[in-house]
């Protein structure tokens, strides 16, 4: 199935959907709602289908992804956001994304250049291989990868992921010219490319400006990130400064700890709550020893008998500056000199961008660009990644690669640029106090780390992999948001005031002109009122929950219709947390022949014509099994027995024993549902003799 | 609003049994409301009648199912002009009031009652519905402190309460609450107890005509002189 025919069919499972605000905080778009949930379900494969739909390097964004989303993600106004990144990890790692092959077709005859291999450039080659065109992607370095190779050190992205990526983009027939700096676009244009894509990336370190910066003993993080990429393990000596706080200072830092250096301080001029870094990677460098002192700048280097002597001014945090941040004040007079080996700073890069590209610099050094159509002052000449923005991140690079793929295929096409669609409705609004009041609290699940001391010694990965259960039940804790009940129908509505009343979140309410009103940003899309309401008039955005259940119904039907197994019995059994596929399957595969499982998406969708069809259709027996206490959701367990009590009324009511309807929980030791299961299906035996019998008697 | 209850599934079937093609016919108003025949109940009632054919019944019926935004105004039924034609019954799941109307409408085809149309009252919490309305016709709520002596006295007596309330409760009923009570209760926090004090002389029910009608409709002519 090819992508657009996939996200066409989840389009459609997707109904009416809002966008959450984790898609809309990713640079990318990812539909993380939609994998997370099939994370929940146990469908691995296909979450990393969706995955990979939204992202051409899955596998570097699970490790390294700064996760914007998580930020945005509404359970944080519950209790913590979901573990975003971390379901995706999981995701590349169980759903096999390694065994992936990918091909791509040449459909069109204009070669394009790519300049740079970061994630931009390699994100635009991907695209432009999949819309048909001949690549060439140009890089200064041996190898491909840009940051993810010469910055981002070992320990939070192995070289063997970034390999795996650059070998599947060679599969695809992307030509590779590593070793090869550009320096003239004419020359591109001479060797016949018809369209260049810049991104030499951020690679300039930004300069103190203090006395004795250029002393030996004194190295920007990039160029030291760079030469510990690329394995040149530069001499430290013990006591190692690293100034800043950003990402780069704490990767710095960390290496450098790694390298054997016995003290690293890092010298910061605001305090920890300004640090650019992100918590977990300040967490983790503490954690590996690394100390910081706040509200302190370098002033002076002076180099003396081999070490160095910083001289620093303690800073305090005056009025915010432009962006909102407290800008640092030196204190006079509070001077003070410190020795070290070696000072590394990571104040800040920028784009060092080659004059014989004649292309129009803006900013920071940044090329200029039109931010929709990515091209610059030269016909034919795109640029994006942080040699447009500024140092940024993976994704936004990835993000500004696919762009720029898609632009320049318009451009060679002679096309008006085709700008996405982004018509569909997002979701805002902060849940309610009250609505936040009845969520359940549930904790949020990281995977594990390498203990601190085991980290240090190497650049081994620092982050493992959640197993199967924390995965499922980190994901189970998604809000579902944008998915929830909406009236679908409000000419059918009775204003009977079932959905208010039997909504465990207090979401339904009516407006003043008593209106019944569901609003999308509270509810939590646990289909409790759809099913309840008695003039069918709600449906949830996703319609693709209860579809599900009839085709799963009916294939079951079908296929025990066909294997004519007897006493046949139904289980309608949730999905989430492996319950569908894995506990209750796994005690019908033991040999129980006339058990067929429909999963369904949480028992309390199902219908009571859900639940009567099967004895329609010939079926003796028909269990429902929850996962109980374990559901994410609030009373569902009340409503299912509600529904079970009504139509066990209507069997008896029509001569069949009411217990031929069981309920179980899922939850309750796999012995006793075992056992449960096997007293059912042998009271069903019995119950199926009894009717033969009384029929034979009868005729 | 009108309270019904589905009648248990044997007796509709007995009903229905004469009937090869049978339209189930939900009411989208009150009865959807009270749980016993809007579009939901249709379909549950249908799925039950399948299931009860398919294990082992000799009739064979073909069941459709509509429902109606309200049964009982000839204007909602109009479209099921052409679908009546293909069905030997309609099962109206509507109040007596709706199938009522709905064998008006349509004189030619039986129409079967598939609810108990109950009393006239409220409900009380999800799943649970509370009488609260005779329709009597001549209300007297005014006296009462809004508190029907009539539906919700066992009795139905209109000077109570009787020598058989205990502890609030009703003598028929332990559980239930007596309304004198109530009542007494209510006026006194409205501090209108003199109303206790007074006689109400009984009503006769019986001398009611029925059926009753209401015209709202003046008899006008309109002309020359008059608009
Ligand atoms: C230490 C460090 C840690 C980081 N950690 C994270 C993180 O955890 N998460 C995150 O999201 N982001 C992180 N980033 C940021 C991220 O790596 C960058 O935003 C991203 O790599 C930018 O991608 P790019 O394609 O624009 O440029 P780059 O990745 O910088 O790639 C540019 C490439 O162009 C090549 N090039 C330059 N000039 C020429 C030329 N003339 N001819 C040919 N090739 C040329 C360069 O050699 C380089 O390979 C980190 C950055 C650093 C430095
Ligand atoms: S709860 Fe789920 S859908 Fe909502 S923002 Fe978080 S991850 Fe996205
Ligand atoms: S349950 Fe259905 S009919 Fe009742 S108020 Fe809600 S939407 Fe309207
Ligand atoms: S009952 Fe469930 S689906 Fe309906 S409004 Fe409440 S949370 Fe949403
Ligand atoms: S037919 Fe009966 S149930 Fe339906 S709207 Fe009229 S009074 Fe209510």
């Amino acid at each position: 199935m090819d992508n657009y025919q996939a996200s066409r069919m989840r389009e459609a499972s997707r109904g009416r959907g809002l966008i959450p605000p984790c898609q809309v905080a990713c640079p990318l778009h990812m539909e993380i709602g939609e994998y997370v949930d099939l994370v929940a379900q146990g469908k691995v494969m296909e979450a990393l289908q969706v995955i990979r739909e939204g992202n051409p390097f899955p596998s570097i964004c699970a490790y390294v992804c700064t996760h914007p989303c998580e930020d945005a993600c509404r359970r944080s106004q519950v209790d913590k956001s979901i573990a975003i990144r971390s379901l995706k990890r999981f995701a590349v790692e169980f759903g096999g994304d390694r065994m992936i092959q990918l091909e791509a077709e040449t459909t069109q005859s204009e070669k394009v250049a790519v300049v740079g291999s970061g994630p931009a450039g390699l994100a635009c080659a991907y695209y432009l291989r999949k819309l048909g065109y001949p690549v060439t992607i140009f890089e200064a370095y041996s190898e491909l990868g840009g940051m993810l190779r010469v910055g981002i050190p070992q320990y939070r992205l192995p070289r063997e992921v970034v390999d795996t990526e650059v070998q599947r983009l060679i599969h695809m027939g992307v030509e590779i010219k590593a070793n090869t700096r550009v320096i003239s676009l004419d020359l591109l244009f001479d060797m016949g490319y018809k369209a260049v894509f810049i991104t030499v990336g951020a690679h300039q370190s930004l300069r103190m400006g203090i006395e004795g910066e250029e002393s030996p003993g004194v190295i920007d993080g990039a160029t030291f990130l760079r030469e510990v990429n690329l394995g040149l393990k530069p001499s430290l000596g013990e006591r190692v400064a690293v100034v800043g706080g950003g990402n780069v200072a704490m990767d710095a830092a960390r290496a450098a700890v790694r390298l054997g250096a016995n003290k690293v301080s890092i010298l910061y001029r605001r305090s920890r709550a300004e640090m650019p870094a992100g918590p977990d990677e300040i967490e983790q460098a503490l954690e590996e020893g690394v100390e910081a002192t706040f509200l302190v700048a370098p002033t002076k280097v002076k180099r003396r008998n081999g070490h160095l002597s910083v001289t620093c001014v303690r800073m305090e945090l005056g009025e915010p500056d432009a962006g909102g941040r407290r800008r640092p004040v030196p204190i006079e007079g509070s001077e003070f000199n410190r020795e070290f080996d070696t000072l590394i700073t990571a104040i800040g890069q920028a784009p060092q961008i080659s004059e014989d590209f004649r292309l129009r610099i803006g900013k920071g050094s940044t090329i200029q660009v039109d931010p929709v159509t990515l091209t610059t002052n030269r016909t034919g000449v795109f640029a994006g990644g942080d040699a447009v923005t500024g140092p940024a991140t993976v994704t936004q690079a990835l993000a500004s690669g696919r762009q720029a793929a898609f632009r320049i295929n318009d451009y060679l096409r002679h096309r008006y640029p085709l700008v996405d669609k982004e018509a569909e409705e997002t979701l805002s609004g902060e849940l309610s106090p009250e609505t936040i009041e009845m969520i359940r609290k549930i904790e949020r699940l990281e995977p594990p780390l390498l203990p601190p001391e085991a980290r240090t010694k190497e650049f081994k990965a620092v982050e493992l992999i959640y197993n199967w259960e924390f995965a499922v039940d980190e994901a189970r804790r998604c809000l579902r948001c944008g998915m929830g009940a909406e009236i679908l129908f409000q000419d059918k509505c009775a204003t009977c005031l079932t959905c208010l009343r039997v909504c465990p979140y207090h979401v339904p309410y009516l407006d003043d002109g008593g209106t019944i009103q569901i609003p999308a940003d509270q509810c939590q899309a646990c289909g409790i009122c759809v099913t309840e309401c008695p003039a069918r008039a709600i449906a949830l955005r996703k319609p693709y929950d209860r579809r599900h259940i009839d085709e799963e119904l009916e294939h079951a039907l079908k296929s025990a219709a066909e294997s004519k197994s007897k006493p046949l019995i139904i289980g309608f059994c949730c999905q989430y947390g492996l319950f569908g596929t894995g506990a209750l399957a796994s005690l019908w595969r033991e040999g129980k022949a006339g058990i067929w499982i429909v999963p369904v998406l949480c028992v309390a969708k199902l219908e009571e014509g859900h639940v009567l069809r099967p004895f329609e259709m010939g079926a003796e027996g028909v269990f429902i099994a929850g996962c109980g206490e374990q559901c994410s959701r609030e009373n569902t367990a009340f409503w299912v027995l509600q529904r079970v009590e009504r139509i066990r009324r209507a069997l008896s009511q029509i001569g069949l024993e009411p217990e031929r309807l069981q309920t179980f929980n899922l939850r309750a030791t796999e012995g006793d549902t075992a056992e449960a299961l096997d007293n059912f299906t042998e009271r069903i035996g019995e119950l199926c003799l009894a009717s033969v019998i009384k029929q034979e008697v009868k005729s | 609003m009108i309270v019904a209850e589905q009648k248990p599934v044997e007796e509709i079937r007995r009903i229905i049994a004469p009937y090869e093609r049978v339209l189930l016919l939900g009411c989208g108003t009150c009865v959807t409301v009270c749980g016993a025949g809007g579009e939901r109940e249709v379909s549950f009632l249908n799925s039950v009648l399948r299931v009860a054919q398919a294990k082992g019944s000799n009739e064979i019926h073909s069941f459709w199912e509509y429902t109606v935004k309200r049964q009982c105004d000839f204007e909602f039924l109009d479209l099921l002009a052409d679908k009546v034609n293909e069905v030997d019954a309609i099962l109206s799941l509507g109040c007596g009031i709706g199938v009522q109307v709905v064998a008006e409408r349509f004189p030619d085809i039986p129409v079967l009652p598939g609810v108990n149309t109950s009393f006239m009252g409220m409900a009380k919490e999800w799943g649970v519905w509370d009488e609260r309305c005779a329709a009597c016709g001549d209300c007297r709520l005014a006296e009462t402190a809004g508190i029907c002596p009539i539906t919700r006295c066992t009795k139905g007596i209109l000077n109570g309460p009787c020598a058989g309330t205990k502890n609030g409760k009703c003598e028929a009923n332990k559980d239930m609450n007596c309304a004198w009570v109530l009542i007494y209760k209510r006026l006194e926090r409205l501090q209108q107890l003199e109303k206790m004090r007074r006689y109400y002389p009984p009503r006769n029910f019986r001398v009611i005509p029925r059926p009753r009608r209401i015209v709202m409709k003046a008899d006008v002519e309109p002309g020359e002189d008059n608009g």
